[in-house]
């Protein structure tokens, strides 16, 4: 390689790193605003106009936090909430994704096509009607008003994605296994699910993530504070003429922590199942 | 197919018969199935009729009384004013939003595609927004954005380009615009991981080709790129259409639909009035009208989704 076009490679290369820092910059800037707002004492943080480094940072905020907010309750709620809502779409959802991949049936495709109309149905549309179903059910004010709806949006994700993967999965396998005798339970929970660990790492996280985000149906189904979960606790101390800013920013550090640490290991399979949601191979 | 025609030949009574013994026959895929699709029809599916029955009722919440009155909803909400300022309202919300996700999406992807060191890093960090919880986002944009005490008027403090701190949240007329900034960072993650997935599935033989062509840069990505990279853009600004015009969370902790109903759009809308103000019977209507876009957004989706044919 000559020196120009040495230099120039050199020069693509510094380009393309700055203008990928900026635009990272960009992105963490509310991190960096939330993050250092907590480190900030009381009587800096409402200082006008704001100081864009704690002038004297420190941790107090994070030890007032477990006794000024109820933040272990929320976190707790909300990987209840979680919890529940990745096992109940389990349940639903490989039965349906595997017969749908190994059988040919009238049906299918209009089963397929509505899974799929469901996911546009956006929830704040239906919230009136769903309103109505969860207190029939006698279903308000518990856990599952909010696990029932979040488990009804996150099945199509899951039934396609599962779908999809199952299908890739050789029946000759199953059949040898049916020979040598298994039932057809043990076919899908020895032979078919392990194979299916990609597909089912990006659909628990999915579906993880999901139901942990939400507010809106925390909001509407529960009233019982001692049920929030997190973004319904931090939403909860917006105050109408007052917000304790700094404690509410701390809760959304801690809010946010298991998140981080869920995207250090599971980021392909997140990227996987994005992709996979919304474009086909 | 020839299933079917099997059908319309049998007179009426084997085609019962038959219809029993094909489902006894297929008796476990039906089995399999029926839990999710039970479910959906009790969770969604129910749901969806009761607010079409609910859009004709007078029907307040805290009540059992509901009397029939017709269209007067639908008639109502077309008289009225705020109905047109919400389309409004929601069509500059959705365009302003997803033309900033699209745009900065690409941006990044382009600059991703690449095989650059630390790549992983940086696909990690730029997809972190899309995963925290959006009323977490708002309140800290909120925050960045608080008249007195934010860090955006403290940098254009500092920049000089405006002399006393602004409240953006509070004004009336650009208050949807600080909304607009927090949803279109939550978004872009979405847009450029999609499309460096797109980008990444472009046969690199037809870069090479156009390099030994002498095509420059820009023409590479204007005549190779773009035309490359057009169904997932269709695909993704569709899903992110859909997901903005339905966008509840983030208006509703930053603002609540106001100041005086400015950053109110249809399903904020749907909500203040519906199950704020307790009118089930007009929250529902304006349910309805939501689910009439909706229902158009998801005929194009599925056009475009299953325009290959034979894939189900």
């Amino acid at each position: 390689m000559t020196m120009a076009g040495h230099d120039r490679s050199n020069l693509r290369k510094v380009r393309l790193y700055g203008v990928l820092i900026a635009l990272l910059g960009l992105m963490m800037l509310p991190f960096y605003a939330m993050f250092s707002s907590t480190l900030k004492p009381e009587s800096e943080i409402f200082a006008a106009p704001a100081t864009l480094v704690p002038s004297d940072p420190s941790i107090q905020a994070y030890l007032q936090v477990w006794t000024q907010t109820d933040v272990l309750l929320w976190v707790g709620n909300s990987f209840i909430i979680s919890v529940g809502t990745v096992v109940l779409t389990l349940l639903l959802a490989i039965p349906a994704a595997y017969s749908c991949a190994r059988n040919d049936f009238v049906g299918k495709r209009t089963f397929l096509l509505s899974v799929l109309v469901v996911q546009m149905f956006a929830p704040v549309v239906l919230i009136v009607g769903l309103f109505d179903v969860i207190t029939q059910m006698g279903l308000f004010n518990t856990y599952l008003a909010v696990i029932v709806p979040a488990a009804a949006f996150t099945l199509p994700f899951n039934v396609w994605m599962l779908y999809g993967y199952f299908k890739t999965i050789p029946v000759a396998l199953e059949e040898s296994a049916r020979i040598d005798g298994a039932s057809q339970l043990q076919i899908l929970t020895k032979i078919v699910l392990p194979l299916t660990k990609p597909a089912l790492v990006a659909s628990i996280t999915y579906t993880f993530l999901y139901a942990w985000n939400r507010l809106l149906f925390v909001l509407t189904f529960l009233t019982d504070s001692a049920k929030y979960n997190i973004p319904r606790g931090v939403f909860s101390m917006v105050g109408a003429l007052q917000t304790d800013w700094r404690m509410m920013l701390t809760v959304s550090v801690i809010g946010i922590i298991p998140l981080l640490i869920l995207f250090a290991f599971l980021e392909e399979y997140i990227v996987a199942g994005m992709t996979a949601g919304a474009v086909k191979e | 197919m020839s299933l079917a025609e099997e059908y319309t030949e049998a007179s009426d009574n084997s085609h019962l018969e038959r219809g029993v013994a094909y489902v006894q026959r297929n008796s476990r895929a039906y089995l399999l199935i029926a839990p999710a699709a039970v479910f959906l029809l009790a969770v969604v599916g129910y749901p969806i009729i009761e607010t079409f029955r609910l859009s004709l009722y007078q029907s307040p919440a805290d009540s059992n009384i509901e009397t029939f009155v017709g269209l007067q909803h639908y008639v109502e909400i077309f008289d009225s004013d705020i109905f047109y300022r919400l389309l409004w309202q929601t069509g500059r919300w959705v365009v302003a939003g997803v033309a900033g996700k699209t745009l900065l999406g690409l941006l990044i992807a382009v600059h991703l595609k690449g095989d650059i060191r630390g790549r992983k890093f940086f696909r990690t960090a730029f997809l972190i927004p899309w995963g925290i919880p959006y009323a977490i986002s708002a309140v800290v944009f909120r925050w960045i954005e608080h008249p007195q005490f934010g860090y955006l008027n403290a940098i254009l403090l500092k920049l000089g380009i405006i002399e006393q701190g602004v409240g953006i949240l509070g004004n009336p007329s650009i208050a949807w615009l600080g909304v607009v900034v927090a949803d279109i960072w939550i978004g872009t993650p979405f847009m450029a991981i999609i499309f460096l997935a797109g980008l990444q599935s472009i046969p690199q033989e037809l870069y090479e080709a156009a390099a030994i062509d002498g095509a420059e840069k820009w023409h590479q990505f204007r005549y190779i790129t773009l035309p490359q990279l057009k169904s997932v853009v269709l695909i993704a600004t569709l899903l992110s259409t859909i997901w903005t015009f339905v966008s509840f969370d983030v208006i509703w902790t930053m603002t609540g639909g106001g100041p005086i109903s400015s950053t109110a759009t249809l399903v904020i809308h749907i909500y203040q009035v519906g199950l704020q103000n307790g009118n089930l019977g007009r929250g529902a209507a304006y349910s309805v009208i939501g689910f009439l876009f909706l229902f158009v957004f998801a005929i194009i989706y599925l056009r475009i989704y299953t325009r290959g044919g034979d894939e189900l």
